[in-house]
């Protein structure tokens, strides 16, 4: 009799500890019936026990997917080894709210969790067991350190005024597509450009007027250009695009309608009204430029031109 | 004088023969599970360097791009980590042998990854944890690289060890393009008690 209750006594704390630790547990048979369902489980899914035990588990949460969970379990039936799921590769088994409902940023509780083999009296398997973590503090740093990474990669890229690449990045770039080019030729051409009498503007409105300019500046070209073309900020008032898959004749036609569009444009800065225009160079790569210095050479020279006849125009590079 | 660097001839032989053992009971779980025959290399055992680790890789392959996972174990005093490397070209084979029938994004390769290094380790190391009468507590897979340069997975120049047990296995699938190497790697700290286990064997 005292064997009894000193067994029934023993039973019972281990029950508390399995009831009470902070993981979710669920015993599922062979037909996946759910056989135990622990209190992290029934705070979480605020689901009774009774409601929930002797219920088919995908029926119970259809957004559990059937045959990808089954392919883990059967797995886990047939080798008698646990298997994994980690919130990298889905986020949640059962869908929770996060612990910290008020101070937490996560829309839902992240979940790691294993899948053990249960032997019976016999070494058999005739049961598994879901071990349930709550990961959510890893999983929100991690993804908010990834954030952060990105948005540093874009930073360092980027130039902060315009948003165009800085001039470190799209040399990197250019290059890359110059070295592309020299093993396997294709079209491609390089606009240079900048902004006729920028100082006047400094001077006249004050520079951040002219940093205004710039900005619109900016903007229009990435309104005139593909996602496959190449647009940076070389310098103060000066601009690159590398034009992909096209020729100087293609890449001209692009200019003309960055210049027009340019032209057109009114920047308000306070009381002004701030017109200018712009002074486009033109080069096509082709196999006698030996570096991407040269390629961006000859760009320049036609632009020098475009500024000798007059500005506010476009001038292709010719090879004398 | 460390116990690693004096494995006698006896204790390989038994820690070969004990693998081997283990790998034929895999190879069989394994061929019942996904329903193909697993063709298994002779293992090789070595007591390695980092240095020697990264050759062994790199003469795995040299020139290829290569998936790898890493899963840890520990279990009464022996600990180690198992690396699995799967050559590139076998993805959709591997989708078919699992039964993975989704798009194989780059999410699902790891899944698949993570689960046949999960299968492929845990049927081996089962079979040796029977064999010395241990049980071991397996961690999750860890991916670490796709498609990339065997070099550039494992940083081995900043690792904290000096030597390790090192088993080397390599899986074929029959009928599957799938082909992959299994590192076995158990610390210098683990080796007494295995050889304690190993002496019982031979006793």
């Amino acid at each position: 009799m005292e064997q009894t209750d000193n067994f029934l006594d023993d039973f019972h704390w281990l029950m508390d500890v399995l009831q009470n630790i902070d993981v979710g547990l669920v015993v599922l048979d062979e037909n996946y019936t759910i056989q135990l369902w622990n209190s992290f489980m029934q705070n979480h899914s605020a689901s009774r026990p009774e409601a929930i035990l002797g219920c088919n588990l995908f029926d119970t949460f259809p957004e559990l997917p059937e045959d990808w969970f089954t392919r883990k379990a059967q797995s886990v039936f047939m080798l008698k080894n646990a298997a994994f799921t980690t919130w990298e590769q889905r986020p949640y088994l059962f869908k929770f709210e996060n612990y910290r409902p008020v101070t937490g940023i996560a829309e839902f509780m992240y979940q790691n969790s294993t899948i053990i083999p249960l032997k019976n009296t016999r070494g058999e398997v005739k049961h598994i067991c879901i071990i349930v973590y709550d990961v959510t503090e890893v999983a929100v740093n991690r993804l908010q350190i990834k954030k952060a990474n990105e948005k540093l990669r874009h930073i360092s890229r980027t130039d902060g005024l315009t948003g165009l690449l800085n001039r470190k990045t799209w040399e990197y770039d250019a290059t890359k597509e110059f070295k592309c080019f020299e093993r396997n030729p294709f079209k491609c051409s390089l606009i240079m450009f900048d902004i006729d009498h920028f100082k006047k503007i400094n001077d006249g409105y004050g520079h951040p007027a002219g940093d205004e300019v710039i900005r619109q500046t900016a903007k229009t070209v990435l309104e005139q250009i593909r996602e496959i073309d190449i647009a940076g900020r070389y310098g103060g008032e000066e601009f690159c695009i590398i034009m992909r898959n096209t020729d100087s004749d293609g890449a001209s036609i692009v200019a003309e309608r960055i210049r027009k569009a340019i032209e057109a444009l009114d920047v308000c800065y306070e009381q002004h009204k701030i017109k200018f225009t712009i002074s486009l160079g033109i080069a096509d790569l082709t196999k006698n430029e030996k570096n991407l210095t040269q390629f961006i050479d000859n760009a320049d020279k036609a632009l020098y031109k475009a500024k000798q006849s007059g500005r506010n125009n476009t001038v292709i590079f010719q090879a004398s | 004088m460390n116990a690693i660097l004096n494995l006698s001839e006896d204790h390989r032989d038994c820690l070969q023969e004990v693998t081997n053992v283990a790998m034929g009971q895999a190879g069989d779980r394994l061929a019942r599970l996904l329903d193909t025959f697993v063709v298994l290399s002779i293992p090789h055992i070595q007591v390695m360097a980092p240095a020697d680790v990264a050759m062994a890789l790199q003469s795995v392959d040299s020139d290829q791009t290569v998936s790898g996972v890493c899963q840890g174990f520990i279990g009464g005093g022996i600990a180690g980590e198992a690396m699995l490397l799967f050559n590139d070209t076998s993805f959709e084979d591997l989708a078919k042998l699992m039964n993975y029938d989704s798009k194989l994004d780059s999410q699902a390769e790891i899944e698949l990854l993570m689960d046949t290094t999960n299968i492929l380790f845990g049927a081996c190391l089962k079979g040796i944890a029977e064999q010395i009468d241990m049980e071991f507590s397996f961690g999750p897979p860890m991916v670490l690289g796709q498609h990339q340069p065997v070099s550039k997975m494992f940083k081995l120049d900043e690792v904290k060890w000096d030597h390790a047990l090192v088993t080397e296995i390599s899986y074929t699938l029959e009928n599957y393009n799938v082909q992959c190497d299994l590192l076995l790697i158990m610390t210098e700290k683990s080796i007494d008690l295995l050889l304690k286990k190993i002496d019982y064997l031979l006793g």
